[in-house]
């Protein structure tokens, strides 16, 4: 491997690491004490993440459809809390409540409750009286941060570490592959032996398609590690019935299988051979497995129906900026991996010899 | 299929497989009664099996190991002088194509067998809201995915020398995607969703069969040498 690249590698692993770990979250809103909205006064606390109430020009508002009630601010209890009062009326024009707030540093933040309440009467295109115009200073945040998203939360700088692993995996299985196919082209068919080529042009091929898969396979583990934790924090188990994650299961086992038929075969000729073999079926049938069949299931994985991995709408400016970096930098630190690793396997095949 | 191999082979070795089977009657006996035993099994522990899911699931278990066991013999019951006969007569792909489906329709026709089993044992009330045509179509295509992948593999595995343990172990995992929608489908099936809404699966697994039977006649020859 060039020294530039792993130069490269390093400082955009370095970029990735502090960058993922460092940025703070964009503020947002966390919930409403509120159980139901009646008539007339409602007082309630409106909690937020990582926003600036403690700002001369804080506006909190409740909406009902595209309608907007003007909150009385009570009392800024801390950066993150407010306790405000909202005057509603008897009529409103839609059942679609929202709790908004403002300020020119977090733009608008907002929290979706659904509240059911029995005591409006709800009028489409009703225009209350005490409905009130809100101008706001400034609608997004002025400060960078990775995008708010309730369940998910700060568990979004996870997108840098686990889903490079996996882009990794696929180039490094990817590698393995090829070699594989270049074992088999040399090697001939029963039609075609070729004896001019020597037995360690093939072997060489075999040694570098066993090192790419065995250090896919260990990117393989990590993309499975990094997976759960993020499993266990949004959707409340170590590993769920989704396809990509039995799908990653079956890769998993599908290499573990090559290692074994690898080391079970005595005859190196036959070995390099029936690995080769082993290896072009299961990349296949991966391809098949992580990439065509995910579109056609109910899964959890974001981006669903239609596309197997994240959609545009996933990611958004500020995670773009971190998340190519990463991606190159996780495929950079894999090559560089798998490069050493052949060095030692190189070393020990001539050893044996 | 002219490009792949003669017909006039693919004859010829069809034939060769049927006499085979009908030569060694025990060894499909034995495969037979493996499928009454795990059926029996599967009664004796359940007794009785409400859930869709449960049935499918049981079904298509059963069918994976009765397709292992019925696998296992097709290249180590002709021994080494057989093959190299037939190494020197026939194309690597007419000897790969005649035995992927002739175990294509020997596992299919098991799993009918084990179907019935599982009537007999289990009676018909999972099929209240069944959809039959798309219970034999899975059934079918299930089965020859099965028949084929499982030949290549135990193909691999015989040339390996390391014994009939090795099919378990590199099949399970190249199976499992397979497996995963066949099951679906056949719950689907059950349950009478309607084809379009099942069919996504079907074209799942005819993706899945026409892959293994592509990979399997464009890898053998490569296997088949010695």
């Amino acid at each position: 491997m060039k020294t530039w690249l792993k130069v490269l590698a390093v400082i955009f692993l370095v970029y990735a690491v502090v960058a993922s770990l460092m940025f703070p979250l964009a503020p947002g809103g966390l919930t409403v004490d509120i159980e139901k909205i009646t008539p007339g006064e409602n007082n309630f606390t409106f909690t937020g993440y990582n926003t600036h109430f403690k700002n001369d020009s804080l506006q909190v508002f409740v909406a009902s459809g595209n309608t907007y009630f003007c909150c009385t601010v009570l009392e800024v209890i801390d950066d993150s809390r407010v306790r405000v009062s909202a005057a509603l009326p008897d009529t409103l024009p839609s059942n679609d409540i929202g709790f908004y707030a403002n300020t020119p540093v977090d733009g608008t933040v907002y929290v979706q409750k659904p509240i059911g309440s029995k005591e409006f009467t709800f009028i489409e295109g009703a225009k209350p009286m005490s409905a009130c115009e809100v101008k706001v200073a400034n609608d997004e945040h002025r400060e960078f941060g990775y995008p708010f998203q309730i369940i998910i939360f700060e568990t979004i700088r996870n997108l840098m570490w686990h889903v490079p692993m996996w882009f990794t995996m696929f180039v490094l299985m990817g590698i393995s592959f090829a070699q594989s196919i270049r074992v088999l082209a040399k090697s001939g068919r029963e039609d075609s032996l070729d004896a001019s080529i020597s037995f360690k042009t093939i072997a060489m091929f075999d040694l570098k398609a066993a090192t790419a898969a065995n250090t896919g396979l260990l990117f393989c583990v990590l993309g499975l590690i990094t997976g759960s934790i993020w499993a266990r924090f949004t959707w409340g188990d170590w590993w769920t019935n989704d396809p990509q994650l039995n799908g990653a299961m079956v890769v998993f086992l599908m290499y573990m299988a090559y290692f074994i038929l690898r080391n079970s075969v005595n005859d190196e000729e036959k070995r390099t051979r029936l690995a080769a073999i082993f290896n072009i079926f299961a990349f296949i049938l991966m391809v098949v497995l992580l990439m065509v069949m995910p579109r056609f299931a109910e899964g959890l994985h974001p981006g669903k129906s239609g596309n197997p991995a994240f959609s545009s709408y996933d990611l958004d400016s500020s995670l773009r900026m971190v998340f190519y970096p990463a991606v190159i930098g996780y495929i950079l630190l894999g090559w560089w991996l798998y490069s050493i690793h052949l060095r030692i396997k190189k070393l020990e095949w001539r050893d044996e010899k | 299929m002219r490009y792949f191999c003669r017909m006039s082979a693919f004859k010829a070795l069809w034939k060769k497989e049927l006499m085979l089977e009908i030569r060694q009657k025990h060894a499909l006996a034995g495969v037979a009664m493996y499928v009454l035993a795990t059926v029996f099994v599967c009664y004796l522990s359940l007794e009785q099996i409400e859930s869709v899911q449960v049935w499918g699931g049981l079904v298509w278990i059963t069918g994976l190991f009765t397709a292992f066991n019925a696998m296992q013999k097709t290249f180590q019951q002709e021994g080494g002088g057989t093959q190299l006969y037939l190494y020197s007569l026939a194309s690597p792909r007419a000897v790969m194509l005649a035995k992927a489906t002739y175990n294509a329709l020997l596992v299919a026709v098991l799993n009918v067998v084990s179907l019935l089993f599982f009537l007999l044992f289990f009676g018909d009330s999972v099929f209240a809201k069944a959809d039959f045509y798309q219970l034999f179509l899975g059934l079918f295509l299930g089965s020859t995915g099965l028949g084929i992948t499982l030949t290549f593999i135990a193909g691999l595995a015989y040339k390996s020398g390391a014994g009939v343990g090795l099919v378990a172990i590199l099949g399970f995992p190249v199976i499992i995607p397979l497996l995963i929608t066949i099951v679906r489908f056949t719950i689907g099936a059950l349950l009478g969703v309607t084809f379009l809404n099942n069919g996504l699966h079907l074209l799942v697994l005819l993706i899945l069969n026409g892959a293994s039977l592509l990979l399997s006649l464009l890898l053998f020859p490569y296997l088949w040498r010695e």
